[in-house]
């Protein structure tokens, strides 16, 4: 696949209205993301990153620029796209069972074929037991699995993630990046994650993208290289892993500093 | 118990209370009939029968008016949150009409339809109409954009938005609008049968309130209550049951 990108984005502005009149939210993003690489963007709260995610998904257009997924212009959403949302966005009456067949029914699996599938992910996000419980019965942490197993059931080639675990409490947290990890592993997907989470971002990427403060625009890149199979303990006390990690934390507070004065 | 008395114990404290300053003298009988002369005149009632063809009548109105003014009062308010032209069109004819006494029109009514069923059924349409589609619509603006995103990321066509997401999403709305147009369909069905009918407990209520006949007048005001407490409260079962998974589905079988 060298060469094409999975994902491509060129020269991309978005402007919103507010109150203030035009607000410039995103200013000549370029973005490039190989097919089963894992990207997360991380920058100051207010920077756009969100609104580049709800672009690529094909929630809202660009104002101007090039959007292309699999060298097609994304023009709505579509099923090659999963998206997890920050406040989970299940269906509130839906049980878990049904949120996580949702997206089956819509893309065609037999009816036959989903109960076996919805099986697999409830065991795969240890809810079993919880088939049929409603969103509302669940904690933070297992609504967060059932979000991300409705859009892996469907299997889309390509995951958004809108600080999927910024919800959760830190523990939670951990074990859902390992969880996050190994099934990028084992499905080899295309990943963009948005985080305002540094060790996060280090923890969970192959390259970190930083964005500057409002309007957004990228100005920085980060390779991790680093070993995951060691663990998360020997990652995150490796030279490695604190050298970059402390170099994106030291971008993103600049951007953060800026945009406070 | 407790709940028993929770629930019930004021209204019991109310009719001793009144019972106790009428047989007293403490207010004059001739104003106000006392509890237990009242209990006799609705016992009469029932038993000549007089009180179950009146309350059929006013039921029937109340009820179909009720399921018209909400059919209609929920296509209105979905098209006017899912069509800016269907909001432009209907929004300024529902804020105008909204405040309007629906009970005032019952005289041009009568002058239309004359007296009888469909001069009280669109009365009660009229009345129960605006809050559905008040509540509807507010409920349908309200559903989180993230849900409709979700839907659509995973495959939804636009056509089954409506059912799919809008609709059970804005659900505990709209059962709150249809649980205010049912209150409002026994006060309108009362208010227009007392003008406009010849059969019904506003009928009942209203002639034996001329002939000075209080204690008869208020048999009927409570055989009435009696029948709109009791479809409230199935209301709220059904709320119940059709919400049973929403976030507040414990609050709902209160009140």
């Amino acid at each position: 696949m060298q060469g094409v990108s999975h994902i491509r984005v060129e020269r991309l502005t978005k402007h919103y209205e507010s109150r203030e009149g035009r607000v410039l939210a995103l200013a000549l993003i370029d973005l490039a993301v190989d097919e089963g690489e894992f990207v997360v963007i991380v920058g100051p709260s207010g920077c756009g990153k969100s609104t580049l995610l709800y672009i690529l998904g094909g929630f809202l257009r660009p104002d101007t620029g090039v959007v292309e997924v699999a060298g097609r212009p994304v023009t709505a959403p579509g099923v090659d796209r999963g998206v997890v949302f920050q406040e989970y966005a299940l269906f509130p009456w839906l049980t878990v069972a049904e949120n996580i067949a949702y997206g089956l029914s819509t893309t065609g699996t037999p009816k036959g074929e989903r109960a076996a599938v919805v099986e697999r992910f409830v065991r795969m996000i240890g809810l079993e037991g919880f088939e049929n419980r409603y969103p509302r019965e669940l904690s933070g942490g297992m609504k967060q699995r059932v979000a991300i197993a409705r859009t892996l059931a469907y299997d889309p080639q390509i995951l958004l993630l809108d600080e999927p675990l910024g919800a959760l409490d830190a523990q939670t947290r951990e074990v859902m990046q390992d969880e996050l990890l190994r099934i990028w592993d084992a499905t080899k997907k295309t990943v963009v994650m948005v985080t305002h989470d540094v060790n996060e971002a280090v923890y969970l990427a192959q390259r970190v993208l930083v964005m500057s403060r409002r309007p957004g625009r990228m100005i920085d890149e980060f390779r991790v290289q680093v070993d995951r199979r060691q663990g998360r303990e020997a990652v995150m006390l490796s030279d490695e892993f604190n050298g970059i990690r402390n170099k994106v934390w030291l971008a993103v507070r600049r951007q953060a500093v800026a945009a406070a004065r | 118990m407790i709940t028993l008395a929770r629930r019930w114990g004021s209204l019991a404290a109310l009719l001793m209370v009144w019972e106790i300053a009428v047989v007293t003298r403490a207010v004059d009988p001739d104003f106000l009939p006392a509890v237990h002369t009242i209990a006799a005149a609705l016992w009469d009632l029932v038993s000549a029968g007089e009180i179950w063809i009146n309350l059929l009548a006013s039921t029937y109105r109340a009820l179909v008016g009720l399921a018209i003014g909400t059919a209609v009062g929920v296509a209105v308010g979905l098209l006017m949150a899912t069509s800016r032209a269907a909001n432009g069109f209907f929004g300024p004819l529902v804020a105008m009409t909204y405040s309007l006494p629906k009970a005032s029109l019952v005289p041009l009514f009568i002058l239309w339809f004359g007296i009888g069923d469909t001069t009280n059924m669109l009365t009660v349409f009229l009345a129960t109409l605006l809050p559905v589609v008040v509540s509807t619509y507010h409920g349908v603006k309200a559903v989180p954009q993230v849900l409709v995103w979700s839907a659509q990321a995973m495959g939804t066509p636009r056509a089954q938005i409506l059912r799919r997401i809008l609709i059970p999403a804005s659900l505990l709305s709209i059962l709150t609008g249809m649980r205010i147009a049912l209150g409002f369909s026994w006060v309108l069905t009362i208010s227009a049968e007392m003008i406009a009918a010849k059969t019904g407990i506003g009928k009942l209520i209203f002639l034996y309130g001329e002939n000075g006949s209080y204690a008869y007048m208020f048999a009927g005001i409570l055989a009435i209550v009696a029948v709109a407490y009791a479809a409230d409260r199935a209301m709220v079962w059904l709320m119940h049951a059709a919400l049973h998974w929403h976030d507040s589905a414990d609050l709902a079988g209160e009140h």
